[in-house]
């Protein structure tokens, strides 16, 4: 099927396959290799974009469901020349280390501050907590988010 | 694979009489079982339905059944009024999953760990089904029958859920345990509505999760805690009588006993429901 | 806005943070070069078996499949593994784990790849899986490995004195058994690469890889090929934490890449394969007996140690011998006897993972510690000082302490804090329904590859044609931030600001062999060999300088950022313009540097060919405030303190993050992690049944440098990669023998478990 949908500012159309994963199709189809796959079964976060606004699990999106909407993904937040405020705030407070789980935390600390604008750092745990990472322990991530408009 | 998005519910019904379609709201169940293996099929999404989405607070709650969890979340009304249902949803799976989970589906999966479904026993919800043909309204403790089955039959949906609204002075809790404070399948959970007078219960209904097919009433707690005191020694007595009555099972999560202890220690914890 | 040099000592912002986190940093896993082909195998599905027949027929006749593979196809010696080579590329008679393979295809996409595996039948004849350390020291047992003649991968000993004529002079002796379970490193990026076969015969591997250098001959040997035609590039990882040291999915694209020249192979577990086929922690038994003396003092330890490797070797061997030298812990302890059994079963194959068998043991000594604490009646921490090993004493091992032993100072820095001094307050104020405790362990862990395996490594910088440098890393960064740590090294030597500074992540092509990304090593030895080639390199720059100003003698020059000055005359040279005028061979500089070992070769672990002992350890205290739920058992981790002695910190940024994240993952080890098998079989299959900590689940650390000076490491330091992995599990048992009044012996502490406890001691 035909679908049409904009992405990072583009309108774009594409033919999809009905069992295709938005997930695939931003990462092969489109090259937005940002957005990553951890588990495919919504359980770690990496794979969250922003559709009209709102986070969610591109591998729990079907690729058929992206028609008439508007996407965000990673790279349409902000580049290493015109960071998002996040992604700045990411880097400076020591909350990327391997940086799988960047992406898609970026996303839903984006998606909670459209919402929550000063959130307690107890709300931004809680906002963050379909987000797994690894690496870090989370608390420089809290400070990240905490800490971004400080800048 | 077909993918159908209809608009409307005169789009939907002709695509339900392939008995193979399968119904998805949000997808955090359908599609995980799907990559499983399991149901397969072309898939009809409700998403783009607006009267399946809609919430109204007026003689009661009438909430569409593709609303997500995040929207029943950051709904005040229902915060105010169903603060219970609100607990629940909060602790169910994380932000990520509840920006698309929906009521409906959950309460349509019917897992016996579903983690809206004590709240909306407790609140003795009704469940509106409908067909193109039908509707009809059910009330949730007949509409699950058993773990992962329900009373919808083919062409049928459930449109919304329907909630009394729970007397002013009634007091409602709700816990949920399981094995981290996120993305977690519940191991055990009690929904509670009270209604006291000082320390005396003039009413109460405890519904449990976790610890049965499906969610389970204690009416002999209930009934015990009647026109008792809210003491520790009571919810002790009580708690005995929910040990008694629920039917849990041992699995990878955690065993029978520890199930059937916890259930009576969260009924010990409602005197943190006294003001 | 200008800035200074990227130098040692402060925090600066890794050259990589913001790359990743605008998702411009490719991974391994971001390659889809045009023409893709997938790659996937067949795994066995059950533990132990023989195999009868593998049917390909349907899966080849699949439209889009471009090859079905099995033993047959294997050239080569179809054997792969680090140091003990006894692992199949594909199984061609037996299976020994359920996720064994037995067949590769490789398809268009992963649409006909997954159709093309569920059309492969394997025919197993299924033998009696050996699901245990108990079943496979069974009189009776099945060989998992025939040609190895016994279920004992190595059975070894480390002895130090008599422990067994020590033992009835001790006042008391105290003997406990302890257990932890398989564990899953759970890193964001799963196992994946791609190869392909070129024209001029070479395979181009790129994979998330910890050893891209060693991968080269590990897949040489299992497919026949000359290493050196071999070419392995490692991006940044999406973590590896020991899962991704040895090869996972490289000698199975090898063999795909051979059978299809000129195509590009990727393969890429998914989660599910992941915990099925990948790596794993040693599950672990450690039997403790020790005896001490009234006043406190540390006589004798005796403990077996037993460590289930599951169907292959990997780095068990290694493995156990790391634990076995701390198996005593950080203490003063004038007589070991510690013997180590290493066992294959049928249950998922045990690898590499951060703390490396020492995560295990930490649980036991100091659960002994404690125990002997309150049997003496002294205060935990106070023991622990009286015993604590110093510079200048013989380790558990025998060994001579020559480097930096900064354990005492970490002690005492937990003793000063207020989590410590008000621990009993804190546990007064529990509020209704929780119980509170405190806990605290001392733990070390061992860095570099130890004494039988040279932890050597080359270091290339250039300066290129623009003016910058360029390092050419020799060893992956998985996140732990080596490859900023380098540009801040070089930074440092050669004064030069972030932006003339560049670091390319290994390429067995350009650069140099400098082992693999583990044991706590990469900054050391990297580190020391960078620091000598900008050495090199500056020595260098300032005699072509000297030349092009017309200065007949070298002295008076330094190096400012972007130009070599002379003092002297102010004159300067720019570095671009000095580049431009050098031929390339003249603007690249490389040295090595090799790990010193011990001088000390005690009359003992004669059973390890490699890797006993080490020389240099980092050290930390560790301390956990905890509060228990009561009805429910849960754990809720409310404070957690770790203080390090890693030498001297060179960016207290990375140092505190690899701290936080080992604490984390010790966290999740202690209280809800843990692979799950019955009969072999995988229970815990992915994400939602297999627990990591989620942002909810953890505090913030505080994390505290104890810095001391580690004399023969880069500026000072010494790795701490691993050391903080293995304090929390210890860490969380103390604080719940303080909170319940008895005594953890196993990880994960779960819920049910410290129920029953409560209800043992009448409380609910």
């Amino acid at each position: 099927m035909i679908i049409r949908f904009n992405v990072n500012g583009r309108d774009t159309k594409l033919e999809v396959r009905g069992d295709e994963r938005a997930v695939d199709l931003l990462r092969e189809t489109l090259g937005l290799t940002g957005t990553k796959e951890g588990c495919g079964t919504g359980e770690c976060g990496a794979c969250a974009i922003l559709i009209n606004g709102r986070a969610r699990l591109s591998c729990l999106t079907l690729a058929a469901q992206l028609d008439g909407h508007s996407l965000t993904t990673i790279e349409g937040l902000g580049t290493p020349e015109q960071p998002h405020p996040l992604q700045q705030s990411f880097a400076e407070h020591g909350a990327v280390q391997c940086g799988f789980c960047s992406p898609g935390m970026i996303v839903a600390a984006a998606d909670l501050l459209i919402r929550n604008p000063h959130p307690k750092r107890e709300e931004i745990r809680e906002g963050l907590s379909g987000n797994l990472c690894r690496c870090t322990g989370y608390s420089r991530i809290l400070d990240a988010v905490e800490k971004v408009e400080e800048r | 694979m077909s993918v159908f998005l209809p608009l409307t519910l005169d789009d939907l019904w002709p695509l339900l009489s392939d008995p193979q379609t399968r119904l998805m709201a949000g997808g955090t169940d359908l599609l995980v079982r799907r990559r499983a293996g399991f149901l397969p099929g072309p898939i009809c999404c409700l998403e783009r339905i607006p009267c399946l989405r809609d919430v109204s607070v007026a003689s009661d709650v009438r909430i569409g059944a593709a609303t997500t969890l995040s929207e029943l979340l950051e709904n005040r009304e229902i915060a105010e009024k169903l603060p219970v249902l609100h607990q629940a949803v909060r602790q169910l799976g994380s932000p990520l999953v509840r920006n698309q989970a929906t009521l409906g589906g959950n309460i349509c999966t019917a897992s016996p760990a579903g983690d809206t479904l004590p709240a909306l026993y407790v609140l003795e919800a009704q469940l509106e089904l409908g067909s193109r043909t039908t509707t009809r309204t059910v009330p949730i403790q007949d509409f699950i029958t058993g773990p992962g089955q329900t009373l919808l039959e083919p062409g049928e949906i459930l449109s919304a859920i329907r909630i009394p609204l729970p007397p002013a002075d009634s007091t409602q809790c709700f816990e949920k345990v399981g094995r981290r404070r996120a993305l977690a399948i519940s191991v055990a959970s009690l929904a509670a509505m009270l209604r006291l007078t000082g320390k005396t219960v003039r009413e109460i209904r405890l519904a449990f999760g976790s610890l049965g097919p499906t969610v389970l009433r204690c009416p002999e707690a209930e009934h015990w805690l009647t026109g008792r005191e809210l003491t520790p020694d009571n919810l002790r007595h009580a708690a005995g009588m929910v040990r008694q009555s629920v039917r849990p099972i041992s699995d990878m999560r955690a065993t029978a006993d520890y199930r059937r202890q916890v259930a009576g220690n969260l009924t010990l914890r409602l005197e943190a429901c006294l003001p | 806005m200008p800035t200074g040099p990227y130098d040692i000592g402060p925090a600066h912002v890794r050259l990589d943070a913001l790359s990743k986190a605008c998702g411009t940093e490719r991974f391994s896993a971001d390659h889809y070069p045009p023409g893709l082909l997938w790659a996937g195998a067949k795994r066995a599905g059950i533990p132990h078996g023989i195999i009868r027949r593998i049917d390909t027929a349907a899966a080849r006749t699949l439209p889009g499949v471009h090859a079905v593979l099995t033993r047959a196809d294997v050239p080569g010696t179809n054997r792969q593994g680090i140091v003990h080579k006894d692992m199949p590329v594909l199984c061609g008679s037996k299976v020994r784990h359920a996720g064994d393979p037995v067949a590769l295809v490789v398809a268009e996409n992963r649409d006909i790849l997954r159709r093309a595996l569920e059309l492969i039948r394997v025919d197993i004849e299924p033998l009696p899986a050996v699901a245990s350390i108990d079943a496979a020291l069974a009189e009776d047992a099945p060989f998992i490995h025939a040609e190895h003649g016994s279920n004992i991968l190595l059975s070894a000993e480390i002895r130090k004195g008599d422990a067994e004529t020590a033992f009835p002079d001790c006042d008391i002796i105290l003997e406990e058994t302890f257990f932890t379970p398989a564990q899953a490193h759970a890193f964001l990026e799963t196992e994946n690469g791609l190869a392909r076969l070129d024209e001029d015969g070479v395979l181009h591997l790129t994979a998330s890889t910890q050893a891209p250098f060693r991968d080269r001959f590990e897949v040489g040997h299992a497919l026949g090929l000359a290493p050196w035609n071999i070419r392995v590039t490692s991006p940044f990882l999406g973590g590896g934490f020991g899962g991704k040291d040895g090869a996972t999915v490289q000698c199975l694209l090898g063999l795909a890449a051979l059978k299809l020249p000129g195509r590009t192979i990727k393969m890429w577990w998914d989660r599910e394969e992941s915990f099925l086929a990948g790596y794993k922690r040693h599950a672990a038994r450690m039997r403790y007996r020790v005896g001490a003396m009234s006043d406190g003092t540390l006589r004798a330890v005796s403990c077996l140690l037993q460590f289930d490797t599951g169907a292959y070797a990997h780095l068990g061997g290694e493995i156990m011998e790391l634990g076995m030298e701390h198996a005593a812990g950080p203490y003063r302890v004038e007589h070991m006897d510690c013997r180590g059994e290493c066992v294959y079963t049928n249950n998922p194959v045990a690898g590499a993972f951060r703390g490396f068998g020492v995560a295990q043991v930490s649980l036991a000594f100091e659960g002994m510690m404690d125990r002997l604490a309150d049997r003496l009646g002294r205060d935990r921490l106070d023991l622990r000082r009286q015993n604590a090993l110093r510079r200048g004493d013989r380790n558990c091992a025998g060994v001579t302490l020559t480097t930096s032993t900064g354990l005492d100072e970490c002690l005492r820095t937990l003793r000063r804090h207020q989590f410590w001094t008000t621990r009993n307050e804190w546990k007064q104020a529990a509020p209704r329904f929780t119980r509170r405790g405190t806990g605290m362990a001392a733990v070390f862990n061992g860095m570099g590859y130890g004494r039988g395996l040279p932890d050597n490594a080359i270091a290339k910088i250039e300066l290129a044609v623009n003016g910058r440098f360029i390092i050419y890393s020799g060893v992956p960064d998985m996140g732990q931030g080596n490859a900023s740590t380098f540009a801040q090294i070089a930074g440092e030597m050669l004064c030069q600001d972030r932006t003339r500074l560049e670091v390319v992540q290994p390429d067995t092509e350009i650069s140099h062999p400098s082992g693999s990304a583990s044991a706590g090593r990469t900054t050391y030895t990297y580190g020391k060999a960078l620091i000598r080639a900008c050495e090199l390199m500056t020595s260098k720059l300032i005699r072509r300088a000297a030349l092009m100003l017309m200065i007949d003698e070298p002295g008076g020059f330094t190096l400012v950022p972007g130009a070599v000055r002379h003092l002297p005359t102010g004159k300067e040279v720019a570095l671009s313009a000095m580049a431009v005028m050098l031929p390339r061979d003249d603007r690249v500089c490389v040295s090595e540097y090799l790990m010193p070992v011990s001088r000390e070769v005690p009359p003992t672990g004669k059973d390890f060919a490699l890797g006993f002992p080490h020389l240099i350890f980092p050290y930390a205290a560790h301390l956990v405030r905890i509060e228990i739920d009561e009805p429910t058992g849960l754990v809720r981790v409310c404070d957690y303190l770790a203080v390090t002695d890693g030498g001297r910190v060179l960016n207290p940024l990375n140092f505190h993050q690899q701290i936080e994240g080992g604490v984390a993952q010790g966290l999740g080890f202690a209280l809800m992690e843990g692979l799950g098998t019955c009969n072999g079989q995988l229970i815990t299959k992915d994400l939602s049944t297999y627990l990591i900590p989620t942002s909810l689940d953890l505090p913030d650390t505080v994390s505290l440098a104890a810095e001391t000076l580690e004399h023969s490491g880069p500026f000072g330091m010494k790795g701490v990669g691993e050391v903080g992995m293995n304090g929390p599990l210890p860490a969380v048992a103390s604080a719940l023998s303080d909170a319940l009044e008895a005594y953890i012996d196993r990880a994960p502490v779960t819920p049910e478990a410290v129920l029953k406890l409560l209800s043992r001691g009448g409380q609910a």
